[in-house]
């Protein structure tokens, strides 16, 4: 009898010593997302904050190296990124065997590996009726045969998922080949994209009707809990094999990429054990959230503060003595303003038209926009093309686009933009009412602000515009059917090339991403030459006179790129943000000690 | 009675029909094409008539309608276009912490109106009555969003007396921890036009004959107010109450979307974003058919608040 308690202490120093989870406190993340999630089947999301959790828990064959900038591709699930074959009409990858999906009923109690099946499956899964994917253009006109079957599956109403096509041939258990129509030697960056993730059929068919609810990936973590729209709690994927830092492609003089090399030296990834994910819609509870401690991240930090957070672009004191650090991103995405080249009064290509739409980007006042509108956290675009994305000329000025009232209205009445009836507002050459509506969407009061500054910018040189609020998905539909005169839009980069950025303005295009309606023979040549060639200094030039051609004709007026602000207390480890990939949540770690300590306060 | 709760309900379905037409049309006329936004960044004009298929919403009106009546009817709404739940499930998950909030804040707030306006009633003219008066008419000129923004910033942040935000399983929790903070500034923002309106209650009673004919008879006051004078006020107090009640089970979304609770007011506003229509007609039959419940409760109740009433 003595001896038992001596018994039960010594058995709970050994389920203490030989289990570290039940001594060691458990690593939680927590933060807040903007805008509520939609849900987690991959080849269905397409809004940022859905895409970011699936970043967890799933995994494509390639994807993005964390520290590397300009961005590198480098293989996840494949076991190399593979070279262009045929002419950069063929890509093959073998996986790395021994790859798990996480637990799920589906799988009947077994452990479930990744195949090549997956992969096919996976990718036939974008071109099925059923599924609606709003990322099905990833893969329209690209692979041998699958246009065929998408086709079929119009009239039959569903994909077929077996019968081989020789775009996406499967050679063995881990080795797939994809056979495209035409050369795309950014196929691989496609390939990376965290939608275009191996999904289990198995999964897919026991939840036809929630595959939102029930993400089961290879990634590194799992969804745990899911309140919708309040409430996102992952955590680490027992199956996962576990990752280790990368650094050949660190930048040795970048004290983000130093700080996360010593952070995670010798440590097996992921090391957080719990992600907890709040979408907080208002900024104002976001930004208290962050500053009471009881978030670890501020994502995004709200404009409306920006002025208590960075003042003078410098973090606040108060914010500065707890050791809070900011990560500047300049987002790989461009903002510009549509000119319906399709419309009679600004459309065209003759020298009177390109005059007038020249006119208004020189009068358009785009330091109000970056220094008030946007509160100084954006910078002015030069290109279609932002910093970050290959192709990116860092070189290039566009004075065209240079803010010049005197120039814009010496070119109106060079071409007879003149006020004939004395109204006070110029006219059309010819004496016709220059009338011009802008349309931006009724629920963004920065895009009411952006419309106004064009109201009155235009004012300035007499020409009158009026601004029209519409909702969202009619401002979508006009765009895309061609029924406005001026529009807002922005685009942001699904991957990191210049094409991808460079091809909203292709003639072919119109009706679905070149919104402006502009063909332009020479451009849609130079595009098209420009898709023959890899990564290239050759290319480059093709892209810059791309670029060139977009101010000649003017289908645009160039935006900004907009600057975020990421916030992180000192026990976050290892933060650095990437541009393509929204979350970086296997890179993290978190002090436990510091955390609680500072939690307590 | 039961005659008149049926021919209550009966003239309910005309209501209701009118209900499901304003919603069904202005959708159709002002709700802009779902499938425009389910289409993603870049997609063809077929592809966007492959998700109207799937949604129905290629149908032809009189087919959407009947489909609806049918939703109406079977309470089967569907799945939530954006996110693919079943819209059922959305209501029944959402409705607990809007209940969580909104029942306390109208219990709290009714019954400091009524003691409140009582009181101030009682005293009325005097000091008291005038500044308590000028106290509500002050309150009332403040915006909600102002009570919320300087009450999160102050109670939650400044003086760290509640959380900034956030909801848990527990209702226990959330009753104590994250629930407090939200009711008081709900309370504080309907305490003072409740009050107000039942002071002027209360202060119509009082001037009738049978207030004076009870005072002649030597009552004393506190059984004059709260036997005579409260009883009959609580007919129009009920009948405010019971206007006020539908709002108790759609919750605020103000409250709702600064505080991170997982209510039905900030579904409503997240659903009407992205033009998710089947949660958004879920929802509004759902409101108008607890309106006309909750209406007919309030009308059943008068008989036992004030004998005179009958049912005819």
């Amino acid at each position: 009898m003595k001896r038992l308690p001596f018994a039960v202490l010594a058995l709970a120093t050994l389920l203490a010593t030989a289990h570290p989870a039940l001594s060691e406190p458990k690593k939680v993340l927590r933060m807040a997302f903007r805008t509520a999630e939609t849900g987690f089947d991959p080849q269905k999301v397409f809004d940022r904050y859905s895409v970011g959790i699936c970043e967890s828990l799933f995994e494509p064959l390639l994807t993005y190296d964390y520290l590397a900038r300009p961005v590198k591709v480098v293989p996840l699930t494949a076991e190399a990124v593979p070279q262009p074959e045929e002419g950069g009409t063929r890509y093959t990858f073998r996986i790395k065997p021994g790859i798990y999906f996480a637990d799920d009923p589906a799988f009947k109690g077994k452990k479930r590996e990744l195949t090549a099946q997956d992969v096919a499956y996976s990718i036939r899964r974008f071109r099925d009726p059923k599924l609606a994917s709003p990322y099905e253009w990833l893969f329209e006109n690209k692979l041998i045969g699958l246009d065929e079957l998408a086709e079929k599956a119009k009239k039959t109403g569903t994909l077929d998922m077996d019968t081989p096509i020789p775009g996406i041939e499967v050679r063995d258990r881990y080795t797939v080949s994809f056979k495209l129509k035409e050369p795309d030697f950014n196929f691989a960056y496609v390939l990376a994209m965290p939608n275009v993730v191996p999904v289990a059929r198995e999964v897919v068919e026991l939840y036809p009707d929630d595959m939102m609810g029930h993400p089961v990936g290879t990634g590194p973590f799992v969804l745990k809990e899911w309140v919708r729209r309040s409430k996102i709690v992952l955590e680490k994927n027992p199956n996962h094999r576990g990752y280790e830092l990368d650094v050949r492609y660190a930048d040795p003089n970048d004290p983000w990429d130093k700080a996360a090399i010593e952070a995670l030296r010798g440590k097996r990834l992921p090391n957080l054990d719990r992600v907890e994910i709040y979408p907080i819609e208002e900024e104002q509870p976001r930004y208290l959230a962050f500053v009471n401690r009881e978030h670890d991240i501020l994502d995004e930090t709200p404009f409306e503060f920006i002025e208590q957070i960075l003042p003078n672009g410098k973090l606040a004191p108060a914010l500065a003595k707890q050791g809070v650090r900011v990560f500047r991103e300049e987002a790989p995405e461009t903002t510009y303003d549509l000119f319906n080249i399709d419309d009679p009064t600004l459309g065209g290509y003759t020298p009177e038209k390109v005059a007038l739409r020249r006119a208004m980007v020189l009068a358009h006042d785009r330091d109000q926009e970056v220094g008030i509108v946007r509160k100084g956290q954006a910078n002015a675009a030069q290109t279609p093309v932002p910093p970050g994305v290959v192709g990116f000329d860092p070189a290039f000025l566009s004075h065209q686009q240079d803010h010049d009232p005197a120039r814009a209205k010496a070119l109106l009445d060079m071409f007879g933009y003149v006020d004939s009836d004395g109204d006070g507002w110029r006219d059309l050459p010819g004496g016709k009412p220059l009338r011009i509506s802008y349309k931006y969407n009724t629920g963004s009061q920065e895009q009411r602000q952006l419309a106004l500054l064009w109201v009155k910018s235009m004012a300035e040189i007499g020409i009158r515009v009026d601004a029209a609020a519409v909702q969202f998905a009619d401002l979508l539909q006009d765009k895309r059917v061609g029924k406005f005169q001026m529009a807002s839009s922005a685009w942001t980069a699904d991957y990191p090339d210049a094409q991808n950025f460079l091809q909203l303005l292709y003639g072919p295009n119109t009706g679905q991403s070149n919104e402006a309606r502009f063909k332009l023979p020479e451009y849609d040549r130079t595009y098209e030459k420009s898709q023959r060639y890899p990564d290239s200094p050759e290319r480059n030039a093709l892209y810059r006179d791309m670029s060139r051609l977009i101010l000649a004709y003017a289908p645009w007026r160039l935006g900004v790129h907009r600057v975020f602000n990421h916030l992180q207390y000192p026990w976050v480890k290892a933060y650095k943000k990437h541009p393509i990939l929204y979350t970086n949540f296997k890179y993290l770690d978190i002090d436990v000690a510091e955390q609680q300590a500072a939690t307590k306060k | 009675m039961t005659a008149y709760v049926v021919r209550r309900l009966w003239q309910m379905i005309p209501t209701l029909a009118g209900v499901i037409l304003l919603i069904f049309f202005l959708f159709n006329w002002v709700g802009g094409d779902p499938a425009q936004v389910l289409a993603g960044k870049i997609s063809n004009p077929e592809q966007i008539a492959n998700i109207r298929k799937q949604l129905g919403v290629d149908q032809p009106y009189y087919v959407q309608l009947w489909y609806f009546v049918q939703q109406v009817f079977t309470f089967d709404f569907g799945r939530s276009w954006s996110t693919n739940e079943e819209v059922s499930r959305i209501l029944l998950t959402r409705v607990g912490p809007t209940l969580t909030i909104m029942v306390p804040v109208l219990i709290i707030e009714t019954f400091l109106a009524v003691i409140f306006a009582i009181m101030v009633a009682y005293v009325r003219g005097t000091l008291t009555d005038r500044t308590i008066m000028i106290l509500c008419t002050t309150a009332m000129s403040i915006s909600f969003l102002v009570y919320i923004i300087v009450g999160q910033y102050l109670f939650g942040f400044q003086w760290g007396i509640f959380p900034v935000q956030g909801w848990s399983e527990s209702f226990t929790k959330n009753l104590v921890t994250y629930a407090p903070l939200p009711i008081i500034l709900a309370v504080a923002v309907g305490l003072a036009p409740q009050l107000r309106l039942y002071r002027s209650f209360f202060l119509e009673e009082i001037n009738q004959d049978y207030v004076r004919t009870a005072r002649a008879k030597g009552l004393p006051e506190k059984k004059v107010m709260m036997k005579h004078v409260l009883r009959n006020a609580l007919i129009p107090i009920l009948t405010n109450i019971g206007i006020y009640l539908p709002s108790v089970f759609v919750g605020s979304f103000l409250l709702e979307v600064f505080f991170s609770i997982p209510g039905l007011g900030r579904e409503i506003i997240t659903a009407v974003n992205r033009s998710d229509f089947p949660v958004i007609k879920a929802v509004t039959v759902y409101l108008a058919v607890l309106t006309m419940i909750i209406n007919l409760l309030v009308d059943v109740m008068y008989k036992f608040v004030d004998p005179r009433v009958s049912f005819k």
